[in-house]
C-alpha cells in the first residue's frame, strides 16, 4: 500500500446486471479473473494506484455497483461523489447495450450539480463470435454522448488497464486545466499528500494543493 | 466568573460551530480501571471485549495511572464491571483518540493491559445526565446569548448609559415566540422544589428549552437574551453588559475557556443523544450539588458549572486541544476513522523511507481492506433507515403506534449484547468452531450472501500463527546444534522478527475487522433490498448479536495468540521494545471489537424498517 499520491479519484462502474462490472474491476485491482462471481450486493469498494506519468500516482477508488434493479436506491447515492465512471455493456447482450441510454439518464438525474466523465465500455470482447453489438454502432452511441469507447475483456485481460488509465488521464487533464476542481463536500477528487522528499521539481510546485484537512 | 461573562461578550459565539470542540466528547469517566499488570504476559489476560476507553486517559502515556478518584463523580454509582456498552458518541471518539494517540507512537505505551471498562449501565444513564448537562448549558446559552445580543443592542443604541442596572424593555420587534422560553425559565424557577425530587424534572425542562431554542435558530440569541434579562430582572442580578463593562480586564485564559464553553453550548442544542460520561457526570454532580442555587442563585451557579466543566476538561485531558479535531459533534465512526487514517497517511508520506513504519498502521490497513468504505456505506443505510423509521412513527398514532413501539422495543432488546466475559477455557477452542458458528449464524439470517471472505481471512491468519508456532521448537533445536549457520543465513526466513509479527497481527486485525464490517454492510443491504424471508427482524437481530460476540471473541483470541507469538519471539528483546508491540496488538484488537460492535448497532434502524414492513404486510 502506497500512501503517496497526487490525487484521489472516485470512479463509479455501472451497467446492467451480469455485464461483468465486478470481474473487470477485479481484473484491474487484483489482477485475476474469477470464473464464478456472486452478484454484487449494493455496492462494493476497490482501490488501486495508477501511475499516469513517471512519479505521478493517482489513487483510484472504484465503486462497484450492483446492476440489479432492487439495489438501485443504494447505488444512486454514489453517483454524486464520483468524478468518473465506466458504463459497461456486454457485447454479447444487445439488451445491455440498449440500456446504456437509460443508465446515462439515470446518472444525469442523480449527479447534479456535478458531472461524471464517462467512458463507454463494451465488455466481454473475447466472446467475439457471440457478438450482438458492432463496434461501429457502439462508437456512434459513445460519440453522441461525448464519451470514449473501448472494448475490454476481463477474462483475457484485454484493454482493462487501458480503460481505467485512459479515463484517469482524461480526468487528470481536466483537473489540471481547472475544469474539474476540488470542492468541499464533494468526494470526487481529493488531493493527496505530497511527500517532503519529492524528486521532480514539478511536484514541488504542486505542493500547495495538499489541502487535506 | 465575571471574566467568563465578559469574555463571551468579546468573543461572540462561533456561528459555524467549527470552534466547538469538546461537547459530547468529554472524557468518559472510568468505571473500572484494571491495575496495570507489570509484565506482558500478565497483560494478556487484560483484554476483554470491552471498549477501551481513553476518556480519562486520552493518550497512551496517560494510560498507566488509574483515573483520579476526584474525576469519578458520585453520580453513576452502580454499574458493575461488565462487557462493553454500546452507544454511539463518546466511546467512538474515545477509541478514535486511542487510535490517534496510538498512532503517535506505540512506544509511548509503556504499560500494556490497562483497560478501562465502562459498563452498559453507564450508557443507560447517560441521556439523563446529558439532559441535565444540556440544561446547564442552556442556562449558559442564555447567559451568553444575552451578552451577545446585549452587545448588539449596545451597538444599536449607543446612548444607553452604561450605568443602567436593568436591561431595557424588550424591543417591539421581538417576535412573540421569544416570550416562551422566558416563561419556561420562570416556571422552572417557580417549581424549584421539583429539582430535588429527581432528574426527570431537569430533563423535561431542558427539553422544553431546547425545543424552543431550536425552533427558530435565527432568533435564539435574541430570544434567550430576553429570557435571561427577564430572569435577571426577577432575581435582581446585574445585567451582563454591566458585568462585562466591569471586567474588561479579564485574563486571556478565562476568555479562552469561556469561548470553548460557548462552543460547547452551541453543540448541545443540536446533539440530543450523545452518550456522555466524564465531564457530563461531573457537571451533573455540580448541578446536583448546586441544585437549587442554580435556580435561585441564577447565573453565578451556572458560570460556576461552566467553569468547572472547563476545569474538568483541562484537567482530565491535557491533550485536549489536540483532540479538538476529532470532537466535532457530527462525527461518525467512519469520519473519526477516516481522520485517523488521513493522519497516518500524512505521517507515512513524510516518512517515505521508513518502510517498516508503514506496515503496522491499523488505520491505513483498515482502509486498504475497504473497511472505511463499507463502514460509510453501512452508516448511510443506517441513517436512511433511521429517518424512514422516524417518519413512519410520526405518521402513526394510537394503538397502531403502541404496537409498533412495543415491537421496536423488543427488537432493541435483541440489540443489547449480553454480558460476555472472557472465558479462559474457550481459548483452546477447536479451529473449526469459528467457521461453523459463523456459517450457522449467517444462515439463520436467511440472506443470499455468505461469510466466505471473513472465514478465509480468519483461517489464513490462524494458519500463519500455527505455522509460526510449529516452526519454533524445531528452530530452537537447530540453533542449538548449528548456531553459527543459523545466525548467518537461516535467521531471516525461518525466524520472524517481533516487528514482523506485530505487523502481521495488526494487519490481520484490520482485515478481519474490515471484513466483519463489510459483512454487516452487505447484510444491511440485503435486509433492505433482499427477498422477503420467513424470519423476523428480532430473530435476525439475535443472530447478528451472537455473531458480534463470536467475532469479538475471535479478535480477543487473536490478540492473545499474536502476543504469545510476540513473547516467544521476543524473549531476547528488551521490554521497551516488546511491550509497546504487545500493547499495540491488544489495543487494536480491543478497538477492532469496538468498531464491530458499533457497526452492529448501525443495523438496528435497518431491522426496524423490516419490522415496519412486516406490519404493513400484515395489515394489507
Amino acid at each position: 500500500m502506497e500512501a503517496i499520491w497526487l490525487y484521489q479519484f472516485r470512479l463509479i462502474v455501472i451497467g446492467d446486471s451480469t455485464v461483468g462490472k465486478s470481474c473487470l474491476i477485479r481484473r484491474f485491482t487484483e489482477g485475476r479473473f474469477a470464473q464464478i462471481s456472486d452478484p454484487t450486493v449494493g455496492v462494493d469498494f476497490f482501490s488501486r494506484l495508477v501511475e499516469i506519468e513517471p512519479g505521478k500516482r493517482i489513487k483510484l477508488q472504484i465503486w462497484d455497483t450492483a446492476g440489479q434493479e432492487r439495489f438501485r436506491s443504494i447505488t444512486r447515492a454514489y453517483y454524486r461523489n464520483s468524478v468518473g465512471g465506466l458504463l459497461l455493456f456486454d457485447i454479447t447482450n444487445r439488451r445491455s447495450f440498449q440500456n446504456v441510454h437509460e443508465w446515462l439518464e439515470e446518472t444525469k438525474v442523480h449527479v447534479q450539480p456535478y458531472q461524471i466523465v464517462f467512458v463507454l465500455v463494451g465488455h466481454k470482447c473475447d466472446l467475439d463470435t457471440q457478438r450482438q453489438v458492432t463496434r461501429h454502432e457502439a462508437e456512434k452511441l459513445a460519440a453522441a454522448y461525448g464519451m470514449k469507447y473501448i472494448e475490454t475483456s476481463a477474462r483475457d485481460a484485454i484493454n482493462v488497464e487501458k480503460a481505467f488509465t485512459d479515463l484517469t488521464r482524461d480526468i487528470y487533464e481536466l483537473v489540471k486545466r481547472g475544469d474539474i476542481s476540488i470542492q468541499e463536500g464533494w468526494e470526487g477528487v481529493k488531493s493527496g499528500f505530497v511527500p517532503n522528499v519529492v524528486h521532480s521539481s514539478e511536484e514541488v510546485v504542486k505542493s500547495d494543493r495538499r489541502c487535506l484537512c | 466568573m465575571r471574566g467568563t461573562r465578559h469574555t463571551s461578550t468579546l468573543y461572540p459565539r462561533d456561528p459555524t460551530g467549527l470552534m466547538s470542540p469538546q461537547r459530547h466528547h468529554h472524557p468518559p469517566a472510568a468505571k473500572t480501571a484494571r491495575p496495570a499488570p507489570g509484565s506482558p504476559s500478565a497483560a494478556r489476560g487484560a483484554l476483554s471485549f470491552t471498549r477501551v476507553l481513553t476518556g480519562s486517559t486520552p493518550s497512551p502515556t496517560r494510560l498507566s495511572p488509574p483515573p483520579p478518584p476526584s474525576r469519578r463523580p458520585d453520580v453513576l454509582p452502580r454499574a458493575p464491571f461488565r462487557a462493553r456498552p454500546h452507544f454511539r458518541g463518546v466511546p467512538l471518539c474515545a477509541s478514535a483518540r486511542w487510535l490517534r494517540s496510538a498512532r503517535r507512537g506505540s512506544a509511548e505505551l509503556s504499560r500494556p493491559g490497562v483497560f478501562i471498562v465502562m459498563s452498559e449501565k453507564d450508557s443507560g444513564e447517560d441521556p439523563k445526565e446529558e439532559t441535565s448537562n444540556e440544561e446547564g448549558n442552556e442556562h449558559k446559552a442564555e447567559d451568553l446569548g444575552s451578552t451577545d445580543s446585549n452587545q448588539e443592542k449596545e451597538q444599536e443604541m449607543e446612548p444607553v448609559p452604561m450605568t443602567r442596572k436593568r436591561p431595557e424593555p424588550k424591543p417591539p420587534s421581538q417576535p412573540a415566540a421569544t416570550e416562551k422560553p422566558a416563561a419556561e425559565t420562570l416556571k422552572a424557577s417557580d417549581s424549584s422544589a421539583a429539582v430535588q425530587t429527581g432528574w426527570g424534572y431537569w430533563g423535561s425542562w431542558g427539553k422544553s428549552l431546547l425545543s424552543t431554542a431550536s425552533a427558530t435558530v435565527a432568533t435564539v440569541g435574541q430570544g434567550i437574551s430576553n429570557v435571561i434579562e427577564k430572569t435577571e430582572t426577577t432575581l435582581g442580578i446585574p445585567s451582563p453588559r454591566e458585568i462585562s463593562s466591569e471586567t474588561r480586564d479579564a485574563t486571556r485564559g478565562s476568555e479562552n475557556a469561556a469561548a470553548s464553553t460557548t462552543d460547547a453550548v452551541e453543540d448541545g442544542s443540536s446533539f440530543p443523544i450523545a452518550g456522555a460520561l466524564g465531564v457530563l457526570s461531573t457537571i451533573s454532580t455540580a448541578v446536583q450539588s448546586t441544585g437549587k442555587s442554580v435556580i435561585s442563585g441564577g447565573l453565578d451557579a451556572l458560570e460556576f458549572i461552566g467553569k468547572k466543566t472547563m476545569d474538568v476538561i483541562a484537567e482530565g485531558d491535557p491533550g485536549f486541544k489536540k483532540t479538538k479535531g476529532l470532537m466535532n459533534r457530527n462525527s461518525t465512526l467512519s469520519q473519526v476513522l477516516r481522520e485517523a487514517k488521513e493522519k497516518e497517511e500524512q505521517q507515512t508520506a513524510t516518512k517515505v523511507t521508513m518502510a517498516t513504519e508503514k506496515k503496522a498502521h491499523y488505520g491505513l490497513l483498515f482502509d486498504e481492506f475497504q473497511g472505511l468504505s463499507h463502514l460509510e456505506a453501512l452508516e448511510m443505510l443506517s441513517r436512511e433507515s433511521e429517518s424512514k423509521v422516524k417518519s413512519v412513527l410520526s405518521a402513526l398514532s394510537g394503538e397502531e403506534l403502541d404496537t409498533l413501539k412495543e415491537e421496536m422495543k423488543q427488537l432493541k432488546e435483541a440489540f443489547s449484547l449480553p454480558e460476555f466475559f472472557e472465558e479462559e477455557e474457550e481459548e483452546k477452542k477447536g479451529d473449526e468452531e469459528f467457521t461453523k458458528e459463523v456459517t450457522e449464524l449467517f444462515s439463520e439470517l436467511r440472506i443470499s450472501s455468505s461469510p466466505a471472505k471473513l472465514i478465509t481471512v480468519r483461517t489464513s491468519a490462524h494458519e500463519w500463527i500455527a505455522q509460526f508456532n510449529s516452526s519454533l521448537p524445531k528452530e530452537e533445536k537447530e540453533s542449538e546444534e548449528n548456531q553459527e549457520v543459523e545466525s548467518r543465513d537461516g535467521d531471516h526466513d525461518a525466524k520472524k522478527s517481533v516487528e514482523d509479527i506485530h505487523a502481521f497481527a495488526i494487519r490481520s486485525l484490520a482485515e478481519l475487522t474490515a471484513c466483519s464490517i463489510e459483512m454487516f454492510h452487505k447484510t444491511a443491504a440485503l435486509f433492505l433490498h433482499g427477498q422477503k424471508q420467513e424470519v423476523t427482524a428480532t430473530d435476525r437481530a439475535k443472530s447478528l448479536s451472537q455473531m458480534t460476540i463470536v467475532l469479538c471473541k475471535e479478535l480477543s483470541t487473536f490478540s492473545k495468540e499474536f502476543t504469545t507469538c510476540l513473547t516467544t519471539a521476543g524473549v531476547k528483546e528488551k521490554a521497551d521494545v516488546l511491550n509497546p508491540l504487545i500493547t499495540g496488538v491488544f489495543l487494536e484488537a480491543s478497538n477492532s471489537a469496538s468498531y464491530i460492535q458499533d457497526a452492529f448497532q448501525l443495523l438496528l434502524p435497518v431491522l426496524q424498517i423490516s419490522v415496519i414492513e412486516a406490519r404493513t404486510e400484515l395489515s394489507q
